[in-house]
């Protein structure tokens, strides 16, 4: 019976614990605590420092990581705004699911006091449904035009929604703004 | 218009008639009906709205705790939640099972809703006209009331004729009928101070006998100790919730019930919370008084200050029974048991005799007491200032507990091992034996008796 008497060896310490409960107040004031954090802390859903940790998502902005990756977009000059892309079509060559389709045309442009023969942007499409978003294009992008950005609402009422033109990835969707 | 302002003056209370000038024309069923109508009405409408923001706050005491937010989106911070909540059960199907026992079914749930309603007629839930009434039994009336709604929980398990509510019903039945005993015992060490069974008397006798009124917790922390635990029990709140644990069980004993009908149980739970709470508070901590209430001197105010610290206590009391529910995990049912049988019972018990000690030695030495710490005061025996008190309050906290702790550990140590201490200590023994017996014996033998 060693394993009986082990068990059974109580010091005065546990005695006491035991005998005013000191176990059970303090779990209790472990939740006082964070109920009384929750009424005067000032919210800030998503924060795992806050008492409160939820956010409220469609009222609140959602907090996503810094590295996340979500909806594409074509980057402007913001001296001009013109495109930044060079229609080189890197990106679509490094894209592993071919999800990026580039379409450009040779035309004399003015640049300056010269007149050179260059390839411009005229459409792009991206495939968001195919899309794994794994910045492979981004990385591959010479001038910095194309970018995965943090926005994660990418969800359309048909198929046909998925395909981002070039109106749609320079200037980004319209997305409902919820009232608080 | 002359017969309204009559009626008017019929039911009003003092102050209202005093602001008029006129002369209440004194009638019986004034009196006796048409006031206490009025304040019925007045305190089941309350009660009501009461137990529907009890869930809200439930909810939002449950979701702050667990860094939740709790409902939102119901009105500015959800508070029309309990409003759209009733409105879903009152709309919703009333299932009745095709094999119930249907008139017991459709009377079960008023039994127990009613049960709870009707104790808060002697509740004392202010001074003066506040009160409905004041019946010389109040206490008794209550505890015989409240245990009427354990019937409603047995019937509603038995009539539904399903396994699940028969077992729950039976779970809870036996849990209430075990806490109700503890709860009974642990008012009586109250009661012999007060030496009343009416409410509102009780509430006298604290202002007379504890210090500046605060209440018979003072000379009795293993009252309300027991108290406080029975009643978690008795209202089935955690760490006590077995009947419904949602957890681990389907539901309880209203299983096969369904919008208004199971709203009325839940209505019936959470006003035997307020009971309870009501209770204790009558009891243990005062009542609707509070020091420095004595210094106000218009009676209208006063009436109106009392039910508000009465409406405080209550509140304080309800919110620790939420925090309990949402901090401690639930017993087992045999720890339950145990708790209940073992520990709150002939701690009950314990202190009755206890306190019934320490009473007939501080009464006066003209009336056989040995330390004479207590003298006549307007017809009733009360303490001593300072010295009485002093004495009670230091017998009830330093004798009276450790006492009955060190008795009641003793013995149930004892009945732990009568029951199944040794026995699993010998089972981790056997099993060590075995263990070891193997490590012994070689891989190879192992092997070959498995193919075996």
């Amino acid at each position: 019976m060693t394993a009986a008497k082990s068990s059974s060896k109580r010091t005065i310490g546990y005695l006491i614990r035991r005998l005013l409960l000191i176990d059970l107040f303090k779990g209790l004031m472990v939740t006082f605590k964070y109920n009384a954090r929750a009424l005067y802390e000032k919210r800030d859903g998503g924060n795992p420092n806050q008492a409160i940790y939820t956010e409220q998502y469609p009222l609140e902005p959602a907090r996503v990581s810094e590295r996340f990756r979500g909806a594409p977009r074509l980057n402007l000059d913001p001296e001009n705004g013109t495109t930044l892309c060079i229609a080189c079509d890197l990106c679509a060559l490094a894209c592993p699911v071919d999800c990026i389709e580039v379409g450009s045309i040779r035309r004399e442009v003015r640049e300056g006091e010269k007149v050179n023969k260059k390839k411009v942007l005229t459409t792009f499409i991206y495939d968001t449904s195919r899309c794994m978003f794994c910045n492979l294009c981004v990385e591959a992008c010479p001038t910095d035009c194309l970018e995965l950005t943090q926005s994660f609402e990418l969800a359309v009422y048909h198929r046909a929604g998925f395909r981002w033109d070039r109106e749609m990835l320079e200037k980004g969707i319209n997305y409902v703004k919820y009232k608080k | 218009m002359q017969l309204l302002l009559t009626t008017l003056l019929l039911v009003a209370p003092d102050w209202v008639v005093s602001l008029t000038r006129e002369r209440r024309p004194n009638l019986f069923w004034a009196e006796y009906i048409v006031w206490p109508l009025i304040q019925i009405v007045i305190v089941i409408f309350i009660v009501l709205t009461l137990v529907a923001y009890l869930t809200y706050l439930e909810r939002k005491v449950s979701a702050f705790i667990q860094a939740r937010l709790g409902p939102m989106r119901v009105g500015p911070w959800g508070l029309l939640q309990p409003l759209a909540d009733g409105i879903k059960l009152l709309l919703k199907e009333d299932i009745v099972p095709i094999k119930a026992d249907r008139a017991v079914f459709l009377i079960a749930p008023v039994i127990s809703v009613v049960a709870a309603l009707v104790v808060l007629s002697v509740i004392p839930w202010g001074a003066g006209w506040a009160t409905i009434a004041n019946v010389n039994i109040g206490l008794l009336f209550v505890l015989a009331v409240s245990s009427v709604g354990v019937l409603g929980l047995v019937l509603a398990g038995w009539s539904s004729n399903s396994k699940y509510s028969l077992l729950g019903a039976l779970r809870s039945s036996a849990q209430m009928v075990s806490y109700e005993i503890g709860m009974g015992l642990s008012i009586i060490g109250a009661l012999m101070f007060a030496r009343t069974l009416s409410m509102s008397g009780i509430i006298d006798a604290q202002q007379t006998d504890t210090l500046w009124g605060l209440g018979y917790f003072l000379y009795q922390p293993l009252g309300v100790l027991v108290y406080l635990t029975s009643a978690l029990g008795e209202t089935n709140r955690a760490p006590f919730d077995l009947p419904e644990a949602e957890s681990e069980l389907v539901a309880g004993y209203h299983t096969e019930y369904s919008g208004f009908r199971w709203a009325l149980f839940f209505m019936a739970e959470y006003a035997s919370m307020i009971v309870t709470a009501a209770v204790a508070v009558t009891v243990f901590f005062g009542g609707w008084y509070f020091p420095g209430l004595g210094l106000v001197k218009n009676p209208t105010l006063y009436v109106f200050l009392s039910v508000v610290i009465y409406a405080l206590k209550i509140a304080a009391l309800l919110y620790a029974y939420m925090w309990f529910r949402w901090t401690w995990p639930r017993y087992r049912y045999d720890q339950l048991m145990e708790l209940g049988w073992k520990w709150m019972i002939p701690a009950g018990l314990a202190n009755i005799v206890l306190t019934g000690v320490w009473y007939v030695l501080a009464l006066p030495k003209a009336q056989g007491g040995v330390f004479g710490l207590m003298h006549e005061e307007k017809g009733r025996l009360i303490p001593t200032k300072f010295s009485g008190i002093a004495y009670f309050v230091v017998t009830g906290l330093f004798v009276t507990i450790p006492i009955v702790w060190g008795l009641l550990a003793n013995i149930n140590r004892r009945s732990r091992d009568f029951n199944l201490h040794e026995q699993r200590q010998l089972q981790m023994q056997l099993r060590r034996e075995r263990l070891e017996k193997m490590l012994q014996q070689p891989a190879s033998s192992q092997a070959t008796e498995g193919v075996q």
